[in-house]
């Protein structure tokens, strides 16, 4: 057993070292995202709609006549792996585009690598602010940072009627981060900000910071957390006879999962979103999303990952349409190009706009937002 | 001879640079190393005095926060309206300040915790080392919480007359963690070779007869946390420049346990053991990452740990060195438990 | 007022949990000496057989709970049997090194076959929950609460009043003796760790259906499970079970009174206190064992 795991894994280091770049008759794509570890789930199901878009790409003959092959690797969830991974897929497979790296620390930590080795990279999850305004022009994002989704917010936000609100916020850059931008517009809308609650990244218990809420006077909790924390919270607040308004935010939320695994305890919330699949006809680009939730479903996947996927199918398409853009799978000309194309994305057209200091921006586009609630265990839009 | 070996190895670490131009093995190598100073100084304290450390990565964190801190400067509040704003100073300057707090920190764990003993002295290090992840998570005046810091400058040495060298390259920074690395070792080896390191054995073996020949047992083992915990705090500051990001995910207590494989499976309490270890456990996910899919990577890393353990339960070089007398034939006097580990 | 009453009334439902977790791991770290790394793995297994009994077999859930303490039974068995038992005697940080190299390797394969996605167990009780006054509780957690008590009352009896009982104390205070005495010293071993394990299982098979489940989520159990047994002291059933209500009221005070991004930090500031000033535990056993 030893002896045979020993030579196995000198085979494969020299396999590896010798594989310097493979055959030019492919495009290569690299895909950074955490595959196993804390995130999995979630990288998991980013990497399984970028597959998507890679199949949908080649059977329509591919990007410049080549198919274009996605080198996939999994970060771990660790910000050290993630930096190694796009070590690799630059210097080993000689990816020209990248797409990565799901969470924010992830995607900071291979940032400096896009530097020197100036490769351009679409971040397709990541929310911190800081990501495109640091002054890294090799980040190119699709996602919204928390203050484009305030600002988004900013426009229903007064016919919520809201008076009060408290925040309970997952304790990372995500949560801080919607705390921050979002208690900022809503006071300068008046809104009065009470209780700010943090939980931990995998906590399984926030009955104590729901007690807390509860008894506070407000009417309405901002929450932002991935789907398990927000399935844990809606069963824990209907457990403690908590009867606030609760709204979501940051597009992670997988209602269909909340819907299955919460029950009744999910009806009344709202959620912001930026991705209907439920509502084909009502999003920017109809045919592509009725085409992604029936590819997906016709692959066997769990329909609740849609959320959570398009943004893979997007990112590839946007990597792909640059490259197209360029002409040539060319690190610097795909940079410019990311600059020009016009993507209709899933979610609104992806077009990146400056962000961060001059002469050295970050491309970030607007997707749209859009508010949806959870009514007798169905997916509503919010009308007014 | 073992000089001999020693110097042969160094020189065969020197060379990698110049036959292996892959940045991204060049790139395991580095931050593989960078853990193997941390499996050493872990080393320190769970081979030498027998006492384990679980949250080792804690002194690790802390240099690397430091670090950057002092390179990047911060404006921090602290409670009865003091204010405390900090220039930037250079990178080195902050691989001193971190070699220096994580010390002081490894003085005060040591001294709370060296009253408890096994088990409960494990379990205070894991909480330390969560309380620490915490504030650092939650502290975002100083440390800017999950938000990360970032832009760390890379690590920089003044030299008087020739101006600034700064390890931008990965060759620049391999040949760095290579230099401290041996700095490392060459002062662990010094001081368990000394009477204090005589001391600590003595009292890994029989606390009540190194008492009663007047070993000052606190003393003895404050002094091992404090180099342990500086040396671990150095790693983390080539860490936070090589990296330049750090986050409190480098709390990770997955961190502490990759040290711990690195130290056991190599060998606890012989010098070579957490090098050897931490060479093939830090390289084997990347010789693993091409063959299989990334959950069978772990299944196979965790399956080779139990193997390695089956078949060496004291760990890969005391293994080796009690092995290798044996295939040549030479028939020592049956040498003692303490005679194999001080052999490596 | 109304909001104190409920921080008291969460403190003893996750109390009773935190219990559970407890004792478990004090039969096996406190009594065997092993630093078992897999108690976190056991739990999520306990909890992947409620998931797969009732979800995917249809079986009812009151049938699903036994069938997940027995088969934690057998894992922890075959775990002793082939993991530990071939290195008995050798260190303890071997032993510790080969139950982590388990515990990533077991948490993998649960990933590997189940996805990371997090699955929910259906529960027979109703949704709305029990309120009296300004407090409110669920029924299933109030099951959980009385259901872990019957399991500690239950290896509590095992332990102190049966021949297994003291077989086990016996072994594992004088290993030697009790073999001379006729004591199967091997199947106390398999036993101790089966038992211990079975309980990881059954707080699983328990909290998945409260929480959801998913590979990775013995880690924090685990975490605490180690810091409880360490609050209690090593081996003490009863000081487990004391030192899982003071976690639960340390988490739950400090998240409502104090910060709760420090909710965590709580219960590791409280051991650090604990041993400074009382290094064995709070409820040191009269007997220590190694």
């Amino acid at each position: 057993m030893m002896r045979h795991l020993r030579t196995a894994s000198l085979i494969a280091l020299a396999t590896a070292l010798l594989m310097g770049s493979a055959s030019a008759e492919t495009i290569k794509i690299g895909v950074n995202e955490p595959l196993t570890g804390a995130f999995a789930a979630s990288g998991t199901y980013v990497v399984n709609g970028a597959k998507i878009a890679a199949d949908e790409i080649n059977a329509k003959g591919g990007v410049l006549g080549k198919q274009i092959e996605l080198v996939i690797e999994d970060n771990k969830s660790n910000p050290t792996e993630a930096a190694a991974v796009a070590e690799k897929l630059i210097t080993r497979d000689k990816t020209p585009v990248m797409m990565g790296a799901w969470g924010s620390s992830l995607t900071l930590a291979v940032m400096p690598k896009l530097m020197e080795y100036q490769v351009p990279m679409v971040v397709e999850t990541s929310s911190a602010s800081k990501i495109t305004t640091m002054g890294n022009p090799y980040i190119f994002r699709i996602s919204p940072p928390s203050n484009v989704e305030s600002a988004a917010f900013e426009k229903i936000v007064d016919k919520l009627g809201l008076k009060k609100v408290d925040f309970l916020v997952i304790n990372n850059d995500w949560g801080r981060g919607t705390a921050d931008d979002f208690g900022k517009m809503m006071k300068a809308k008046g809104i009065q900000i009470g209780l700010v609650e943090t939980m931990d990244q995998g906590a399984q218990d926030m009955s104590a910071q729901l007690s807390k809420i509860k008894a506070s006077d407000s009417e309405t909790v901002i929450v932002t957390a991935a789907v398990d924390q927000l399935t844990l919270l809606f069963k824990q607040a209907e457990a403690l006879g908590m009867k606030k308004r609760i709204i979501t935010t940051g597009g992670s939320q997988n209602p269909d999962q909340i819907i299955a695994q919460a029950g009744a305890a999910a009806n009344g919330t709202m959620h912001l979103t930026t991705f209907l699949p439920w509502f084909p006809d009502k999003t920017p680009n109809p045919e592509a999303t009725a085409y992604f939730v029936s590819e997906w479903k016709k692959r066997g996947f769990e329909f609740a990952g849609c959320t959570e996927s398009f943004r893979g199918y997007d990112g590839i398409r946007t990597a792909a349409a640059a490259i197209e853009k360029a002409g040539k799978a060319d690190p610097e000309a795909i940079r410019a190009a990311l600059w020009q194309i016009d993507v209709k994305g899933l979610n609104g057209d992806i077009v990146f706009k400056k962000s961060g200091p001059a002469g050295k921006e970050s491309g970030q586009s607007q997707p749209n937002v859009y508010l949806i609630e959870i009514a007798d265990g169905k997916v509503a839009m919010k009308s007014f | 001879m073992r000089l001999i070996l020693s110097i042969l190895a160094i020189a065969a670490l020197a060379s990698v640079p110049l036959w292996l131009s892959d940045p991204y093995l060049l790139n395991a190598l580095i931050t593989t190393g960078i853990f193997v100073i941390g499996a050493m100084s872990l080393n320190l304290l769970l081979g030498f005095t027998g006492q384990l450390s679980l949250g080792h990565i804690a002194f690790f964190g802390i240099g690397a926060y430091v670090s950057a801190l002092t390179s990047l400067g911060f404006d921090v509040g602290l409670p009865f309206g003091i204010r405390i704003v900090h220039e930037p100073w250079s990178p080195l300057a902050g691989f001193v300040m971190a070699v220096l707090v994580s010390a002081l920190c490894g003085y005060l764990v040591g001294r709370l915790s060296f009253r408890v003993r096994g088990a409960y002295f494990v379990i205070v290090t894991i909480s330390f080392a969560e309380v620490v992840r915490l504030v650092a998570l939650n502290w975002v005046e100083l440390t800017q919480g999950p938000l990360a810091l970032t832009n760390i400058p890379p690590m920089s040495v003044g030299l008087p007359g020739l101006g600034e060298f700064i390890f931008r390259t990965k060759l620049h920074n391999y040949y760095l963690v290579l230099g401290v690395a041996v700095a490392c070792y060459l002062l662990i080896a010094r001081l368990v070779r000394s009477h204090v390191g005589r001391a600590m054995r003595g009292l890994m073996e029989n606390e009540t007869l190194a008492v009663s020949i007047g070993i000052d047992v606190t003393k003895t083992l404050t002094l091992a946390a404090v180099v342990s915990a500086g040396i671990c705090g150095a790693a983390g500051s080539l860490y936070a420049h090589y990296i330049k990001i750090i986050d409190p995910e480098v709390f990770a207590f997955i961190n502490t346990v990759t040290m711990v494989i690195m130290v056991v499976a190599g060998g606890k309490g012989s010098l070579a053991g957490p090098v050897v270890g931490g060479l093939i456990f830090g390289l084997m996910p990347v010789a693993l990452r091409p063959v299989m899919a990334p959950e069978a990577q772990w299944i196979a890393y965790g399956a080779a740990l139990i193997v390695i353990l089956f078949i060496m339960p004291r760990g890969i070089v005391p293994a080796l060195t009690q092995w290798m007398p044996r295939l040549r034939r030479v028939r020592r006097p049956s040498f003692s438990k303490r005679g194999i580990e001080e052999s490596a | 007022m109304s909001e104190l009453l409920q921080h008291l009334v969460n403190t003893l439902v996750l109390g009773g949990t935190y219990a559970l977790l407890g004792i478990g791991l004090t039969l096996i770290f406190g009594i065997m000496n092993v630093v078992n790394f897999t108690h976190g793995i056991l739990y999520t297994f306990g909890a992947y057989v409620m998931f797969i009994v009732v979800q995917k077999f249809g079986l009812n859930f009151f049938v699903a709970l036994p069938l997940s303490v027995a088969a934690g039974w057998l894992l922890g068995a075959l775990v002793e049997l082939t993991l530990l038992r071939p290195l008995r005697g050798s260190d303890i940080d071997t032993t510790m090194l080969v139950m982590i190299g388990a515990w990533i390797a077991m948490q993998s394969a649960t990933l590997w076959v189940w996805g990371g996605v997090a699955k929910s167990v259906p529960t027979p009780f109703p949704d709305a929950p029990l309120s009296i006054g300004p407090v409110s509780v669920s029924w299933l957690r109030l099951f959980v609460l009385a259901a872990a008590a019957a399991l500690i009352v239950l290896t509590y009896v095992l332990i102190n009043r049966t021949r297994l009982g003291s077989a086990m104390r016996a072994t594992f205070q004088d290993h030697d003796t009790a073999a001379l005495m006729g004591v199967n010293v091997d199947l106390i071993y398999t036993s101790t760790f089966a038992l211990g394990s079975s309980l990881a299982a059954a707080a699983g098979a328990l909290l998945g259906p409260v929480y959801v489940v998913y590979p990775a989520m013995g880690d924090l159990a685990a975490v605490k499970a180690f810091a409880i047994v360490i609050l209690g002291g090593l081996g003490n059933i009863t000081g487990a079970v004391i030192g899982g209500f003071i976690l639960a009221l340390a988490e739950e005070l400090g998240a409502g009174y104090i910060s709760s991004g420090y909710r965590d930090a709580m219960g590791f500031v409280i051991i650090i206190a604990v041993l400074i000033f009382r290094p064995t535990g709070l409820f040191p056993r009269a007997e220590r064992v190694g």
